[in-house]
């Protein structure tokens, strides 16, 4: 089968080409779950906020312009997608009561072998961080957002986005430590 | 010992200065310790795998869709639109020639009907239709026209010059389909039957002596 390009798909998307947008998602579903997923904190909210963001970069599609990769564009939707929601359901999560081993893993299925312990562990503290220290440190720090992009996406001051920056990742230190101590403690047992 | 803040660690983290806080950082192992511990724990965070959708995601993303189509079937339906859309152009084009040049009363001539406004087709079998009658009436509008040109001693010519510009015209709507859909049966069946009345017409027209072969009018 011919592989099509990107532009070629998006200008089938356009049209309303079902099997277009199909192929524009398997090139960039993993991408886009992945984001979302990082910022909801658990699986069943971020397959929610995935398919938002796509049938909305789908509704749209036809503002999309080309000044930036479409799985740039794609991964903005699912960003504004996933803080729209959050800010809107306002959920909060109760830290210390959570923090017992039974949260979500981020499907651990769909996780690689190789250092899988480390990275469950690094995601679950992410995980158990209040809502919006999550999305800023994120943001952040892996996505690159400014503290006046995060202000302005959130709906915060600067100073705040900052101030949650600094708190957020001292609870991330705190919950891998606490969790490192944990994992010694039960490996200590079995022994 | 005071030890540094979180707000100072993050500030030092982001490449930031702090008045003090080097000289702080030399001299307090816990202090370097946990800047470190930051800086680790970031990088570790930029190194979280990508995830795997979850199984049937795109299944429940397209049911939302309202406007997705087969697109074998809009390929069909667009270029059978524009044949049908071309076809009345040219019987309309070819009535209205005819008129012009008929010495005969506008009765005599029977030219078909054309309905210029007629809604597009919303389907392939009424696109199909819609080619089907308008093809009959352009074969009934050549028809009279051959005759029409007989009669007066007209030479034929022209006549070919409009059906080859009406064939180049349907070879470009069946290679612009195609550019979309190149492995669909029906849109190669188009352009190449378009393809093989064209090349039949320009023979014919290479044959007429005093007839100027047009070169390459569309492409």
């Amino acid at each position: 089968m011919v592989e099509l390009t990107e532009a070629v798909l998006v200008r089938r998307a356009c049209e309303g080409e079902l099997e277009a947008m199909r192929q524009l998602y398997e090139r960039h579903s993993s991408r886009v779950y992945t984001v979302v997923r990082r910022l909801a904190g658990d699986d069943d909210l971020a397959a929610d906020l995935a398919q938002d963001a796509w049938a909305n970069a789908f509704q749209k599609i036809r503002a999309f312009r080309g000044d930036a990769a479409f799985g740039t564009w794609v991964h903005r939707i699912a960003v504004n997608t996933a803080l729209t929601r959050l800010r809107q359901q306002a959920r909060r999560r109760d830290l210390e009561q959570s923090f017992d081993g039974s949260g979500t893993l981020g499907n651990p299925d769909r996780w690689p072998a190789s250092g899988a312990a480390d990275r469950v562990m690094v995601q679950r503290a992410l995980d158990k961080l209040p809502e919006g220290y999550r999305a800023v440190l994120w943001l952040h720090d892996v996505e690159g957002y400014t503290h006046e992009e995060i202000g302005a996406q959130l709906g915060i001051a600067v100073g705040t986005s900052k101030s949650q920056l600094s708190k957020a990742r001292a609870k991330m230190r705190s919950l891998m430590e606490q969790s490192k101590s944990a994992e010694v403690v039960d490996h200590g047992a079995s022994n | 010992m005071v030890h540094l803040t979180e707000e100072t660690f993050s500030e030092l983290l982001d490449g930031g200065r702090v008045a003090g806080a080097e000289d702080h950082l030399a001299d307090c192992p816990v202090c370097h310790g946990e800047l470190e511990g930051l800086r680790r724990l970031r990088s570790e965070l930029r190194e979280l795998p990508e995830l795997e959708a979850p199984p049937q995601q795109w299944e429940e993303i397209a049911a939302r869709l309202p406007y997705g189509r087969r697109p074998w079937l809009r390929g069909q339906l667009r270029v059978a639109a524009q044949v049908a859309a071309m076809a009345a152009v040219f019987v309309i084009g070819l009535g209205l020639g005819s008129m012009f040049r008929s010495s005969e009363p506008a009765g005599e001539a029977s030219l078909p009907q054309v309905v210029a406004d007629q809604p597009p087709a919303s389907s392939l079998p009424d696109a199909m239709a819609d080619v089907q009658r308008l093809s009959a009436q352009y074969n009934a509008a050549l028809a009279n026209l051959e005759r029409l040109a007989q009669q007066d001693g007209t030479p034929v010519p022209s006549l070919a010059e409009h059906r080859l510009a009406s064939l180049n015209a349907l070879v470009e709507a069946s290679r612009t389909a195609l550019s979309a859909e190149p492995a669909d049966p029906v849109l190669n069946a188009y352009l190449f039957a378009a393809l093989e009345q064209r090349e039949e017409v320009l023979r014919q027209m290479g044959a007429q002596p005093g007839t100027r072969r047009p070169g390459v009018m569309w492409r």
